[in-house]
């Protein structure tokens, strides 16, 4: 049989309408498409995607089923490794890391993992009717903080394997980052919803408005029953530039922006929490984060949504996807460029005019590539004398976060590097505290759903070792 | 059954005065079954304390188990045995003037923790925007926390609507950093309005403490002012103010600040909180004789744990986040006039949404 030489195309909502819509953008394989997509895989012996994947999920077992047109038992093997398969199938990024490692890819396009596990997970969703089986309580009580993908993915391992696990979470609502970051258009609620209410079957708590580190303490917790406890937190406080203007009125760091998008729903007319529907939009950085923000900006009606990023395209760290995305909505990348100064409305005659301290401008400097850093990564080097100024009524900054001090501040002999980031042991995810584990964000700094889900499993593993192996 | 009269025997097993007894109340819910939580008031205070039901039963006036004419009656259910936790329940609720309202809202975990200075994150129902609400109260043993809020914009017309017995849809804290009060003997609070509400626990704390308490607390009119009592209660002076002079000294919070000052009093910490121009201008009126001066910042905030950065403000130079460095801060560093510039920023919004929100209640009425 041929070699089909590219991959199946995904159905897209169209680049005009999405753009003033907050409904999903892909819309996903149907079930022909999925089978066909799944007969591209070669079944190759050493099957390299599975490591590319952080949660090693059995790639090619899952293809077959698919192939076979058992997507009941494909979800099975998914789940084997992953709690939270309709969420990665949409946020990862698969370019960098499974199908990356195809063998298919060498001189084709690889086979379309992320969106076949797309595929399955909404399947089982849509059509699954039973209940699960809830495993046998092994009596042994476990602490999660924060709900989002590490903390969510380490709370599903215990629980299927019989301890008793709560989660507390600060917010309102649980999901962390795939409510509060993460907008409609990419990861419907609905799903992240469904996710947790399969953890709740297999008897997972999830408290919310706890935030631990001012609600409760880690000392607490131990002090409550739970034997061990896995941090993860996230990342916290959003990271400026230090320019002027920063506290202009239209200035947001993307962490505001998004959660009063999606977490508070502003988006929608009659909400309660105000967002700006600025007309002329720049968002500061090339992440995943930015573009969200950008393609957010751009739904709430923005007439123009530039991206200013100090990089080229290549070296935009955001997922592929996204970026292509992104430019077929009609936002416009300004790259080589770094702000120098957020410019701003001041009426010398008037101080009371209403219209004062809001944002005019940004003044970019042009920037060219350098020597690469020691990341690899070619460092931007500002041109001088190349300043211009870009109109604009608001401004996101989506450069980063530092990690939140809360818990750091209230627990004892926690160890944390010279960021803020949680010291841990790679492997197993252990802090220099006994009994409390830690992964994602908490320790990473910002970085991707997948990698914190990857860190969610090890603190399970380990904490199952630690716990069964009567340390405790 | 119209001549029964229902009563419950309550253990109050947290507190080792009290436990092991059990003492009778007549309990007007009828759903009440041993095992539940009520709160309930216990000693010669009558202060409310949280206690389980031991026993409960169906009686005539003159077979009551405790003499009808003295016995209390439960203030309320706090949680049903089954495991469904009634939480954030409004215990109390009263007007304290015409637009400043006071509530008790049952949250053991938030009233266990909170001090003097540290805020709430609230949210009235579903789809509620989340608030900043700065704590006024708390009481450990009942497990209930106290705020006190101005009726100024939609979501506060929304959570004024809320009757006693009602729940609220979110209550997450206690957020932010204490007051510092350690080593402090001699102080003055400046309280401007609704502002009061929240500088009233932080001179308690302080009055307990053993510290001497100026105060000095400011209002628009006479209807408007609030806890005039409870602050003569633990200060040494008190001095009370109105722009309009209706009632106390005419005039503004920094006149007998001023006077306190040039008189020679030496103060080893001012502490105010208010608006944000009166706390500017307090600033101003301490600097001359260096007195130092906390401020306590009240900015915009979402998430109030340090996630979006919605609440920054300038400190000294460099970007603070009211929601964990603060919202206590050195006055002499606060950029007050940027401050006061961010606050305004949804001020059409907010203008909207009120209105919406009243035409709503008006509504409702008819």
């Amino acid at each position: 049989m041929a070699i089909i030489p590219k991959k199946h195309f995904m159905p897209v909502q169209q680049p005009k309408v999405r753009a003033r819509n907050f409904e999903e953008v892909a819309l996903g394989y149907d079930e022909k498409t999925a089978v066909a997509e799944a007969q591209r895989c070669l079944n190759c012996k050493n099957m390299p995607c599975v490591n590319g994947c952080p949660v090693n999920i059995s790639i090619p077992s899952f293809i077959n089923k698919v192939k076979e047109g058992k997507f009941e038992e494909a979800y099975n093997i998914i789940t084997q490794s992953s709690s939270l398969p309709a969420v990665c199938g949409r946020v990862c990024p698969q370019e960098t890391q499974c199908e990356s490692k195809c063998t298919l890819g060498i001189k084709f396009e690889p086979v379309a993992i992320g969106r076949l596990e797309r595929f399955v997970a909404d399947y089982h969703n849509k059509n699954f009717k039973g209940v699960v089986s809830v495993p046998v309580s092994n009596g042994h009580k476990v602490a999660v903080i924060g709900s989002g993908p590490s903390g969510l993915t380490c709370a599903g391992d215990l629980a299927k394997k019989g301890y008793r696990v709560t989660v507390f979470e600060a917010l309102h609502l649980a999901g962390g980052v795939l409510v509060y970051g993460i907008p409609e258009f990419r990861l419907p609620k609905d799903i992240v919803k469904k996710e947790v209410e399969t953890l709740k079957q297999y008897g997972v708590e999830i408290d919310t408005n706890v935030v631990i580190g001012k609600t409760l303490t880690i000392d607490e917790l131990f002090k409550a029953g739970y034997e061990a406890v896995f941090i993860g937190s996230g990342a916290g406080l959003p990271r400026f530039m230090s320019i002027p203007g920063e506290s202009l009125k239209g200035v947001y760091s993307a962490n505001e922006f998004l959660t009063r998008s999606n977490l508070m729903k502003a988006y929608k007319q009659h909400s309660d929490t105000p967002v700006m529907h600025a007309k002329k939009v720049v968002v500061v950085g090339g992440g995943n984060v930015a573009m969200d923000a950008a393609r957010t900006a751009l739904r709430l009606g923005a007439d123009s949504v530039r991206i200013v990023y100090r990089r080229s395209m290549e070296e935009l760290p955001a997922r592929r996807e996204e970026v292509e995305h992104a430019e077929e909505e009609g936002i416009i990348f300004d790259i080589l460029r770094n702000p120098v100064e957020i410019l701003g409305y001041r009426n010398a005659e008037n101080a009371r005019d209403p219209r004062n301290g809001f944002v005019t401008g940004i003044k970019v400097i042009k920037c060219e590539l350098g020597e690469p850093d020691e990341k690899g990564r070619r460092r931007p080097v500002e041109v001088p004398g190349s300043e211009y100024e870009i109109e604009a009524d608001c401004v996101i900054m989506a450069i980063g976060t530092s990690p939140n001090p809360l818990i750091k501040n209230t627990t004892a002999g926690l160890e944390v590097n010279k960021r803020g980031g949680i010291v841990v042991d790679e492997q197993s995810c252990k802090t220099s505290l006994p009994g409390v584990y830690a992964g994602g964000d908490a320790v990473t700094g910002a970085a991707t759903v997948i990698l914190a889900m990857g860190a969610g499993k090890s603190a399970a593993k380990a904490i199952d070792e630690y716990l069964s192996s009567g340390n405790s | 059954m119209n001549d029964l009269i229902y009563f419950a025997a309550v253990e109050f097993t947290d507190d080792p005065n009290v436990a092991g007894h059990r003492y009778w109340y007549a309990c007007p819910y009828e759903d009440v079954e041993p095992g539940d939580e009520v709160l309930a008031p216990l000693g010669r205070h009558n202060r409310l304390q949280k206690g389980t039901v031991r026993e409960t039963r169906f009686s005539r006036d003159y077979e009551a188990p405790f003499p009808i004419y003295i016995i209390k009656y439960i203030k309320d259910v706090v949680k049903k045995r089954q495991g469904a936790a009634i939480m954030y329940k409004i215990i109390e609720k009263k007007s304290l003037n015409p637009t400043v309202t006071m509530m008790d809202i049952y949250a053991p975990l938030v009233a266990n923790k909170a001090e003097p200075g540290q805020f709430v994150i609230l949210r009235v129902d579903e789809d509620g925007e989340r608030i900043p609400l700065t704590v006024a109260g708390y009481n450990r043993k009942a497990g209930t926390v106290k705020i006190i809020f101005q009726v100024v914009g939609a979501t506060t017309i929304k959570l004024n609507n809320k009757k006693e017995g009602e729940c609220l849809a979110d209550f997450c804290g206690p957020l932010g950093c204490a007051t510092e009060t350690e080593g402090l003997k001699k102080v003055c609070i400046v309280g401007g309005g609704v502002g009061c509400a929240i500088a009233l626990p932080v001179a308690q704390k302080l009055h307990e403490l053993g510290c001497e308490v100026h105060s000095v607390i400011g209002f628009r009119s006479k209807e408007l002012v609030i806890l005039e009592k409870e602050f003569a209660d633990c200060s040494e002076r008190l001095s009370v103010m109105t722009d309009d002079g209706s009632y106390g000294q005419k005039g503004v919070v920094t006149q007998p600040l001023k006077e306190a000052l040039e008189s020679g009093e030496k103060f080893d910490r001012i502490i105010a909180i208010g608006p944000l121009v009166m706390m500017k201008f307090v600033v101003a009126a301490a600097k001359p004789f260096g007195v130092p001066v906390t401020v306590s910042m009240n900015p915009i905030m979402i998430d109030g744990t340090g996630m979006c950065g919605g609440c920054r403000l300038t400190v000294g130079g460099k970007t603070k986040f009211a929601c964990v460095d603060g919202p206590d801060f050195d006055g002499y560093e606060v950029d007050f006039d940027e401050a006061m510039e961010r606050s305004r920023m949804y001020c059409d919004f907010e203008a909207r949404a009120r209105e919406e929100a009243c035409n709503l209640f008006k509504k409702e009425v008819k």
